[in-house]
């Protein structure tokens, strides 16, 4: 449990994780060790109740980043870097992809109306063709995931605040 | 966290550190304590609340060089034991109010 509680940990915002994570596992430790020696009803329950906790929490705390209400902002990492967070130009991409589905919405009520009875057999392989694009699309955010975590990791993002001007003492 | 009135994990947990510093797991268990079990807080909830009243600055953290990093304590500010009083005062006329207009209507 404590593995997995660990995970869910990685769904706070890097701030909070850097302040409150260690604190957290210690007192998780110990509510576990508690609880370890109730009921089965009990250890469920408290499973569940860390579980759900840890998600509202996680939500919380990035609405919370989002809405930039907090002075606490400033702890995150991309804080060099602030437009990364929620560029302007995301607007107008959402606007586009929202322009794109219309139009692949009405492209397709007018292929259904040519079509007609032939497209029942292409609902039937609808589910499997979802579930692929699904596959897909959850391969490809894994793999930009990974990308900027490695670069998170080597630092090179700090390399735009080296002046090269300073002479190191 | 501006204003009153406060939500009952944060008013336990501003209870739980009214008396003494405390560390995270303390606090969770003298929470439920102090609500005999009816509360029991997760740590997710336990660290939000904690992390929004030390931001509102209502509690800090005591710095002590022998106290682990994973179990650090918090106490009161003074701005957090004036706005728990002020939150009590609150509760207190509420429950007075309720006391006369249940009585008056029994009688």
């Amino acid at each position: 449990m404590t593995c997995l509680y660990r995970f869910l940990l990685y769904l706070y915002p890097p701030s909070h994780r850097r302040e409150y994570a260690e604190e957290m596992i210690a007192v998780f430790r110990d509510a576990q060790a508690d609880v370890g020696l109730g009921s089965c009803r009990e250890r469920i329950s408290f499973r569940t109740r860390e579980t759900l906790g840890l998600l509202a929490g996680a939500v919380q705390e990035h609405l919370r980043i989002f809405s930039g209400r907090s002075p606490m902002i400033s702890f995150t990492r991309y804080d060099m870097r602030p437009e990364f967070r929620f560029p302007k130009s995301t607007v107008f991409l959402m606007s586009v992809i929202f322009c794109g589905v219309m139009i692949a919405m009405k492209e397709a009520s007018a292929v259904q109306a040519k079509y007609g009875s032939a497209s029942d057999s292409m609902w039937r392989t609808f589910p499997g063709f979802a579930g692929l694009t699904f596959s897909f699309a959850l391969v490809a955010v894994a793999i930009v995931w990974a990308i900027l975590f490695a670069l998170g990791r080597t630092g090179v993002h700090r390399l735009a605040n080296i002046q090269p001007g300073l002479k190191q003492e | 966290m501006n204003s009153l009135p406060l939500t009952e994990p944060v008013l336990l947990v501003l209870l739980s550190l009214a008396e003494q510093s405390r560390h995270g797991y303390s606090i969770l268990k003298d929470v439920e304590q102090m609500s005999e079990g009816r509360v029991k807080l997760s740590t997710g909830t336990l660290y939000g609340a904690l992390r929004r009243l030390l931001d509102e600055a209502w509690i800090e953290r005591v710095e002590e060089d022998e106290s682990p990093r994973d179990r650090r304590p918090y106490r009161l500010t003074s701005r957090g034991r004036r706005n728990l009083q002020l939150e009590v005062q609150r509760l207190k006329h509420l429950t007075k109010l309720a006391a006369l207009r249940i009585a008056r209507k029994e009688a």
